[in-house]
């Protein structure tokens, strides 16, 4: 049963007991009714519990924390310390080192030619705070602008900035990582254009990368 | 068994830049055109041989492939970049760090190629300590030159906050004090020069807007 309707206002004072089904328009009595009527199908009896549920909801509450196979899973999986000794022969230690460099071997070797694109490493991202930055370009006439960069693999269609408006104003908010970011706006994907407001540094190329430093307190441009 | 092992070791010898040249191949395919991607694969493959990062590398075809810069340029970059990684390794090594990540060489390399030379670069890892991040103190040091801070006042200007206790976002605030001077008409050396001593917000303390005449002592 779909319960997405939406009642009129009105009829939902009627519902709340804030006027009677005389005081509203007559446009909307059917509508009242059905609903008076829908409500009143609503099964109203108080709810009674049993004295003993609150007894058999601990007892099963005991039962599954005394459980075998809990015990066994939280060994599994909790951790705890452990002290390995081992003695072993030399010829054993650098024979198992290389089987396992040669294992190594042949998963860098077999490993699918796909890599899938985008974004910065996982794991880099995470263990470092990340901080809200606002990018901001003025660029009038622009039919879309986006910000690209070391963050987001360069791709200019990762982060499009959007117009304030008709001020010619495009902005954008990224999450970034803490620490410095080379980025440059690109502007109706074709011009590549260094952030005006923010230093800039040689890309290699004979081009201008803009600079932006992020740290634990704020984002900004350097 | 003595045979065995030798040639387990060439295999794992052969494998390694084998595997970073396929995965290069792979991660550039669509994203450069194919002479790139060969290209920049051989010579990821020869970086990876000599144990060095080849994520910088891809990351510089991928900028630029993004930004349609020529192919041949796109190269000469990239091999440009790779020679800086061999170099910041050295610079690392002699630093004390035999064994630095590739954030660390990454970092290095780019201060490398703002104009920092190996020996500077050397100093400033030396003197880089806790809290201190180094790739990111190196990255600092490179922007600053890039801005035009010449390279042996970068090196003064960031150990002295380092040596002065002031926290890594006054590190990373640096290049920003710079830039605010020079917005104010300074030079990069004569906005770097009053900073991590004062509040002149990268401005000298002798320095004066332009148009400004300079006070005189009666």
């Amino acid at each position: 049963m779909s319960m997405s309707k939406t009642y009129h206002p009105l009829v939902k004072g009627l519902l709340d007991g804030e006027r009677s089904l005389a005081d509203l328009p007559p446009e909307l009595r059917a509508e009242a009714e059905e609903a008076e009527r829908l409500l009143g199908a609503v099964d109203r009896t108080p709810v009674s519990l049993s004295p003993a549920l609150d007894a058999r909801v601990m007892a099963a509450v005991r039962r599954r924390a005394a459980s075998p196979v809990r015990r066994a899973w939280r060994r599994l999986v909790e951790p705890r310390e452990f002290e390995l000794r081992l003695r072993i022969r030399p010829w054993i230690a650098w024979g198992g080192a290389l089987a396992v460099a040669a294992a190594t071997a042949l998963v860098v070797l077999g490993r699918p030619s796909v890599i899938p694109a985008g974004g910065p490493t996982p794991t880099r991202v995470a263990a470092r705070d990340s901080i809200y930055v606002r990018f901001v370009l003025y660029a009038p006439g622009a039919k879309r602008v986006a910000v690209a960069g070391t963050f987001n693999q360069w791709d200019q269609n990762a982060a499009p900035l959007v117009p304030a408006g008709t001020s010619g104003i495009w902005t954008t908010t990224l999450a970034l990582p803490v620490g410095q970011h080379q980025y440059a706006f690109v502007v109706d994907g074709q011009r590549w254009v260094a952030d005006p407001g923010a230093p800039a540094v040689d890309d290699g190329f004979g081009r201008r990368n803009s600079v932006v430093a992020v740290t634990a307190h704020a984002g900004r441009a350097l | 068994m003595k045979h065995a092992a030798l040639v387990l070791l060439l295999v794992t010898a052969i494998a390694v830049p084998l595997g970073a040249q396929s995965d290069v191949a792979a991660r550039l395919a669509g994203r450069v055109p194919p002479e790139v991607a060969r290209a920049v694969a051989e010579i990821a493959a020869g970086v990876a041989a000599r144990g060095l990062p080849v994520e910088p590398l891809v990351q510089k075809a991928v900028e630029g492939g993004a930004k349609g810069v020529p192919s041949d340029r796109v190269i000469a970059a990239v091999r440009a970049l790779a020679a800086r990684l061999d170099e910041a390794a050295g610079a690392l090594r002699s630093a004390g760090l035999s064994n630095p990540d590739a954030d660390l060489v990454d970092g290095t390399a780019y201060a490398l190629s703002q104009g920092l030379s190996a020996a500077q670069v050397r100093d400033l890892a030396r003197a880089i300590h806790a809290p201190y991040d180094a790739a990111t103190t190196l990255r600092v040091a490179a922007t600053l030159s890039g801005l035009g801070v010449p390279p042996k006042q970068t090196v003064q200007l960031v150990e002295g906050v380092l040596q002065a206790g002031g926290t890594p976002d006054d590190v990373l605030d640096l290049p920003s004090e710079v830039e605010a001077g020079m917005a104010h008409g300074a030079s990069a050396a004569q906005a770097a020069q009053g900073l991590g001593h004062d509040d002149t917000h990268g401005r000298p303390p002798t320095w004066v807007p332009p148009g400004h005449a300079k006070k005189h002592k009666p």
